[in-house]
């Protein structure tokens, strides 16, 4: 009797998973954001070191051309890094995991700064967490600026810039802007753990794994994401839409008035 | 937030250390961890960091919160390698409708994964609470790291306190006047709270560039000019790093 119930090894990982997803999502804050310190190989630190290293020179070079003409440039875009550092620090309610999680605030950053200069943002972020608050670390900062810094900005600002052209409004450009921009950062961030931990174990298994482990967290976290995205886009349309037009998100002929 | 590291940094005898000495056998230290294939050299090392902290009084309500996040994380890896990977069965437990089997080797290696990440976690806490934000960023200079990189992680840091100080004003009004009290409300709350900080940032960055251009600012910040090498620092990193590099062959 009992044999016709028993479940065969391969099938347990569902269980192993709802039970990771407990205890990962339901006992304390989903930091699913950032490959902690130490968890990636020598040889997988040095790779996403080296892929983020061209994407952080070209920010760098942005900065500078635009820094150039405004002196005020240098300044704002470490503003912006403080804005991203603080609101990833803070709990956002994730209503289908019963916990809190944070956004990465990427997707807004592509939007005003654009791809180049929202990954110089997230690098700087990344670090002063890695440091200080030893979330993220230093020897996997590099995948961190991949995933978060390169894969949310540019999601985000790839997706904002189609959908504009298809003219579609703000809000909704904004929202999937958000969206895409955290669910990047997360399906990348699930490569990346997926290869770092994988030892001699296939690649594919291990990523469905981990993805269908986050999701819980994430996609609804993705979805608030969007939601604040376009509420901060609207915000800054109606109070100060002169620096959405100074940052060329919208055009002179878009303001109202 | 409140448990930031540069807030409970005490005078003790690593600060006095030059920063470039100590980020250099920080990030030796940590390449020797996540190149390392044992328990024997993490353990070591998370000894010693552990010692360190003691020694520099860090209090412990703030160690244990800085270990949490990633013990947490290394407990899920030891359980996620016991039962998903591995060829040698350790144990078999009949759940009746299931059968949970644990691997030696898949333990052997969440072990290894979960070491490595304590350890190299233990590093990264001891340069924090050793080295004040300004010295690792002029240490960094030093290093060439770019100075547009150094530039804007200064702004951010010193004005991450200043913004943050405005979120929490921010944050406590709307939470009194129920912001936060049901999803649609929190979602509200918390765009206006990340706008009106962004605003903030484009009004402090106009107002700290005019009082910087008034002071002759260029574009560019001047860095602190660093003081020549003590010979007895270098003489004893060195020994350090010989000494691990040995362990780390072990």
């Amino acid at each position: 009797m009992n044999s016709r119930f028993k479940i065969q090894n391969s099938k347990l990982i569902i269980l192993i998973l709802v039970m990771i997803y407990f205890s990962l999502f339901t006992l304390s804050d989903a930091y699913a954001m950032h490959l902690a310190e130490g968890i990636l190989p020598f040889t997988w630190s040095l790779i996403w070191w080296a892929l983020a290293i061209p994407f952080i020179g070209y920010g760098i070079w942005r900065l500078k051309v635009l820094s150039k003409d405004d002196l005020s440039f240098k300044p704002l875009v470490g503003l912006l890094a403080a804005v991203v550092f603080i609101i990833s620090c803070m709990p956002v309610p994730v209503p289908t995991a019963g916990t809190c999680s944070h956004p990465a605030g990427t997707g807004i950053t592509a939007i005003i700064l654009g791809p180049a200069i929202s990954a110089l943002v997230a690098s700087v972020a990344l670090f002063i967490q890695a440091l200080f608050l030893a979330h993220g670390g230093l020897s996997t900062l590099g995948a961190n600026i991949v995933s978060m810094g390169v894969m949310g900005s540019l999601a985000g600002f790839i997706i904002f810039k189609i959908l504009r052209s298809l003219r579609l409004n703000l809000m909704i450009s904004g929202f999937f802007a958000g969206l895409l921009a955290d669910w990047a950062t997360y399906l990348m961030t699930s490569v990346e753990l997926a290869l770092g931990i994988r030892g001699d174990a296939p690649f594919l298994p291990l990523l469905t794994q981990i993805i269908v482990a986050f999701a819980p967290t994430q996609i609804p976290l993705g979805i608030l994401e969007g939601f604040m995205t376009s509420g901060v886009v609207m915000l800054l349309y109606k109070k100060r839409p002169d620096l959405l037009m100074k940052m060329m998100v919208i055009k002179p002929s878009e303001v109202k008035g | 937030m409140e448990f930031f590291t540069e807030q409970f940094r005490k005078r003790h005898f690593l600060i006095e250390v030059d920063p470039r000495v100590k980020i250099v056998a920080s990030v030796f230290t940590l390449l020797l961890v996540i190149s390392y294939e044992g328990f024997l050299f993490p353990l070591i090392i998370i000894a010693g960091c552990t010692l360190l902290c003691l020694k520099m009084k860090v209090p412990f309500k703030v160690f244990i919160i800085r270990y949490s996040e990633p013990a947490f994380i290394a407990i899920v890896l030891i359980l996620l390698k016991l039962f998903l990977s591995g060829s040698e069965v350790l144990f078999t437990l009949d759940m009746n409708i299931f059968t949970l089997t644990g691997y030696q080797d898949g333990l052997l290696n969440g072990l290894m994964l979960a070491s490595r990440i304590m350890a190299a976690v233990s590093v990264i806490i001891v340069l924090g609470f050793s080295t004040p934000f300004t010295a690792i960023m002029a240490g960094l200079s030093w290093f060439k790291v770019p100075k547009t990189l150094i530039e804007i992680t200064m702004f951010a840091y010193r004005y991450i306190f200043v913004l943050l100080e405005d979120a929490m004003v921010i944050y406590n009004a709307q939470k009194n006047r129920l912001g936060y009290s049901s999803i649609t409300r929190g979602i509200n709350s918390f765009s206006t709270l990340t706008g009106s900080l962004i605003l903030k940032a484009f009004e402090h960055s106009q107002k700290t560039t005019i009082a910087m251009v008034q002071r002759g600012y260029d574009g560019n910040i001047p860095f602190i000019k660093h003081k020549p090498f003590k010979h007895l620092e270098i003489a004893i990193s060195v020994l350090f790093m010989i000494t691990l590099g040995a362990l780390w062959r072990i």
